[in-house]
């Protein structure tokens, strides 16, 4: 029985419960930026006895896109993701980018294009998934593959979700089929502090390298409620929600001392370095660095978004507070069941909201569930609304997840269109994630992550027909060449393939 | 707020005109009836009367006295029947005292179970369903340490105190991986322990003072090679957690030998075993939407598997992997929606999730279809019911119109304005 329910168990007490991460305002997009830039540095002191500056990112993305047609897509429903409706529409891929979206005869092929006929079709933007555990939690699911939970400590604010990803997880391509272009793997949430997540591309690669989305900014979870308390409880704490409080409390109060110690630090080679004097001495010494610690003065600084598992209301109203606390910026409430009865607050906090369509009851935290909750978060002003996974299913269809939100939206009065609800799976995403500048919408300059639907999105009869990244054709329903599969599914029966997008 | 304009249920105000609760002769015209056993009737009325659908055609004429619900532009199928979860078992999956789907490991018994001890048909869980057009269900329960889960009751949805259809109705075993588990281990031990479980229960069966007073090995409890009669007799359906397509063929051999009814559930990779299957009649409740190689027993799952055991002549049903088994059974339409777009024909689909469990059962002459003479269970849509963006206006279960409230559209009520008000908000609903 363990072994039979180990799976699903993991998957909904530790990897439904789990992560969150992802950021949303605008003036944080511009840190992401500013921290991605900062994170292209070396990590060490100049040769010119400059300052010890641990690094950002020496694992870089060596994601590099693929070569793709310059291809003029005519006569579709293009649904921009910026809240822009364009019937018979108009989208132009050049060099891996968006070159142009418009009315059909205001979008001309240049030389050479190749001219797709979309008539009756629909484009929008890439799928985004905030909260996915693909490659960390990959198919199939055993013991030797479960790399999604660091179950040893509650603050593994140490660990990186990208060092557990296997790149050959089969999920990755049945995502894709799902118009899934770039997402967030996030830890599990049974610690308080999960660890880092990474934002990556779908396009498979031999190293999670090879996926990273380039200078994305990094995102922490955390977890609220039944997870830390229930895995801890017996095991030296925390074992109530006020020890999970103690817990983030006291984190953050080592957090701010450690990066005091960095910011006097780098004070004080400042000056240092602008002393003329003869006898200025030797250049201060750096602080030890401390990975933990690292993170979280991250957060603190503002180069990390915090992605924050919380159901409950009231949880997520202290959480808000605590963040005030210590003067830090809570992205997004993951799998935040209660969001509606505190939409107001969230809006006023600049915080979305990623939850499901209508999954509940797992736990006594996500029993006050309401199909209506993606609707009265977007409904609120300045709501920001997101639907997400958490669930190698469901990244497949996040656009009828949207489409049972609208409805119910729809049925309790709240008309959202679906230009609107399209920035659910596309732009808030990319927002709370940090890469709205490079995807996310279809305008011209970003990255061509572009899906091609057969239909409406926002129907159960929805397949994506053609899937671009970066201007690549990455998925085509119709062509059997066009379709990733992992080496897993290599030879699995007689000496073919299994499985592959699209299964 | 946007749009925040009063909560005009199209359902409700068809409610006022079905009026009164105990209506004995209810009258749905105009409505296009999918009747699920002999095609669709455009322009078609469905007469409720006593319980009963009393006649299904077009152009009938409402009886003197009916309640007339006008189903013009709307969908009429049978009630959706969930074939395999624990609806009435469960409330809160991980907690405790509301949980009652599956015992501990070291429990000593599994088959002797019988849900229907404990099926609760005041869940919360029941009007959620119900609201998504789920008129009855079977509530099993799971596995614990022995390979069977016990008797699985057939229910309806009404949420009244005597919801069960019929008790008894079903058992379950779990095979494979879930199987070995149990085992040592292995599959080959599942397989032998279920041998050994089966051929204890013919022996009961065949003298059952002899079987008692005979030494034995007591290593299987009385209680649950007793509750295994039925199923060596060949009278009750066996459903068997199986998914390789090795597993399948086993369990085909084994059905053979014995002479079982069964019924597949899982069945990831029945597509490569689908003409067995189907000279072997045996239906099969899959889930429509896996298609990842989660174990090594199901590495060749595909979208596609619905579509190709029907088109096999496998008759199939659907229910939702693990963790999904009773929360969310009004999802069937979504999974139904999703094996249409893989190829399944709009109508196998909605036969999936109405006659087809019905027949699995046993029940095929009394539900699952709209035809005269069977029990009323009846939805009515503001749309294709395998839609994602449609649900049920009107529900009947046993002739009567449902309630489609539930604490869901309640908590929506009380939060769908967030301004302070005059009092707390643990005071709104209760006007």
């Amino acid at each position: 029985m363990q072994k039979t329910r180990w799976t699903a168990l993991a998957v909904l007490m530790l990897g439904a419960c789990s992560p969150q991460n992802g950021e949303q305002n605008d003036a944080q997009d511009g840190g992401g930026e500013a921290a991605s830039a900062a994170q292209q540095k070396p990590a060490d002191a100049d040769s010119d006895n400059g300052p010890v500056r641990p690094p950002l990112d020496p694992y870089p993305s060596t994601y590099a896109p693929y070569q793709g047609e310059t291809v003029l897509i005519t006569g579709a429903t293009v649904l921009t993701g910026t809240g822009e409706r364009i019937d018979n529409g108009s989208v132009l891929i050049e060099n891996g980018k968006i070159a142009a979206v418009g009315a059909g005869d205001a979008v001309s092929a240049p030389e050479g294009a190749r001219t797709v006929n979309a008539r009756g079709k629909w484009i929008t933007p890439g799928v985004i998934d905030i909260h996915s555990h693909l490659g960390d939690y990959p198919s199939p699911s055993n013991q030797s593959t479960s790399d999604g939970n660091e179950v040893v400590s509650p603050n593994t604010a140490y660990v990186w979700a990208e060092h557990s990803i296997w790149p050959q997880d089969a999920g990755f391509t049945r995502a894709l089929a799902g118009g899934v272009t770039s997402m967030q793997v996030l830890p599990g949430s049974a610690n308080l502090f999960g660890g880092r997540s990474v934002v990556i591309k779908n396009v498979p690669a031999r190293s999670v390298q090879g996926m990273k989305f380039p200078n994305a900014p990094y995102g922490l979870k955390m977890a609220c409620g039944e997870n830390p308390k229930r895995v801890y409880g017996d095991r030296g704490g925390p074992g109530t929600r006020m020890g999970n409080f103690a817990g983030y409390r006291s984190a953050w109060i080592e957090a701010e001392a450690y990066k005091k110690k960095w910011d006097d630090y780098w004070s004080a080679h400042e000056e240092w370095a602008d002393d003329d004097s003869d006898d200025k001495g030797d250049a201060p010494e750096a602080p030890s660095r401390d990975l933990k610690l690292e993170t979280l003065a991250g957060v603190l600084n503002g180069d990390i978004r915090i992605n924050m598992h919380c159901y409950r209301a009231d949880e997520m109203v202290q959480v808000l507070d605590m963040a005030k606390e210590f003067n830090y910026q809570v992205t997004t409430f993951h799998h935040a069941i209660e969001a509606y009865k505190v939409a107001d607050y969230l809006a006023e906090n600049d915080v979305c909201a990623a939850v499901w369509a209508d999954w509940w009851g797992f736990k006594l935290e996500a029993y006050d569930t309401v199909g209506e909750n993606a609707a009265l978060v977007h409904a609120q002003p300045g709501g920001c609304a997101i639907i997400h996974s958490d669930s190698a299913t469901g990244i497949q269809r996040l656009n009828q997840e949207a489409a049972k939100a609208i409805a119910d939206g729809r049925r309790a009065g709240i008309d959202i269109a679906p230009k609107d609800a399209i920035a659910w799976i596309t732009a808030n995403p990319a927002k709370a994630m940090g890469v709205l500048d490079h995807t996310g919408t279809l305008e011209a300059g970003k990255m061509a992550d572009i899906v091609v639907w057969n239909q409406n999105p926002f129907s159960v009869y929805a397949k994506a027909d053609k899937v671009f990244i970066d201007g690549a054709l990455m998925y085509d329903r119709d062509d059997p060449a066009r379709s990733p599969r992992m080496d897993f599914e290599i030879g699995q029966r007689d000496n073919g393939f299994t499985g592959g997008a699209g299964q | 707020m946007k749009k925040l304009t009063a909560f005009a249920a199209a359902g409700a105000a068809l409610f006022a005109a079905a009026a009164p609760a105990s209506a004995q002769t209810i009258a749905i015209m105009d409505g296009t009836v999918h009747t699920v056993s002999g095609g669709v009737i455009e322009n078609g009325d469905v007469i409720i009367r006593d319980g009963r659908i009393a006649q299904v055609g077009a152009d009938l004429s409402a009886p003197q006295g009916a309640s007339v619900i006008d189903a013009t532009g709307k969908i009429i199928t049978p009630g959706l029947f969930a074939p395999y979860g624990n609806l009435g078992l469960v409330e809160i999956s991980a907690v405790g005292d509301s949980n009652d789907t599956a015992p501990s490991g070291d429990f000593p018994l599994g088959a002797a179970l019988d849900a229907a001890d404990a099926f609760n048909p005041q869940s919360t869980l029941i009007p959620v369903n119900r609201a998504g057009g789920v008129t009855r269900a079977v509530s099993a329960p799971a596995a614990g340490g022995t390979l069977f889960g016990g008797k699985a009751a057939v229910v309806d949805l009404s949420g009244r105190p005597n919801s069960i259809t019929r008790s008894d109705a079903a058992q379950i075993a779990v095979m494979g991986y879930g199987g070995a588990a149990r085992s040592g281990d292995t599959r080959l031990g599942a397989w032998a322990v279920l041998r050994e479980y089966l051929d204890e229960a013919r022996s009961y069966q065949n003298n059952p003072n002899d079987y008692v007073r005979r030494p034995h090995s007591g290593r299987f409890a009385l209680s649950d090679v007793k509750a295994l009669g039925p199923v060596v007799s060949g009278e009750q359906p066996l459903f068997v957690e199986v998914n390789s397509a090795v597993g399948i063929r086993t369990l085909i051999k084994l059905k053979n030998a014995y002479r079982l009814r069964v019924v597949i559930v899982g069945a990831s990779e029945g597509w490569r075993v689908a003409d067995d299957i189907a000279s072997a009649n045996i239906p099969v409740i899959l889930d429509p939407l896996a298609n990842l190689p989660s174990q090594f027993e199901d590495l060749d799952s595909t979208l596609e598997n619905a579509a190709r055991l029907h088109a096999a002549g496998v008759a199939i049903g659907f229910y939702n992997q693990p963790g999904f088994g009773a929360h969310n059974l009004r999802l069937m339409t979504q999974q139904a929606g999703n094996a249409v777009a893989h190829g399944l024909p709009h109508a196998a689909a909605l036969a999936a999730i109405t006659r087809n469990p019905a027949q699995m059962l046993g029940l095929g002459d009394q539900l699952g279809t709209l035809e005269a003479g069977k029990i009323a269970d009846v939805v009515i849509w503001d749309g294709d019911p395998l839609e994602v963006t449609t649900e049920p206006e009107a529900v009947f279960i046993n002739g009567r119109p449902q309630d489609l409230g539930n604490r869901q559209k309640m908590l929506l009520e009380r939060y769908r304005d967030l301004s302070r008000g005059d009092a707390p908000f643990a005071y709104r609903g209760g006007e």
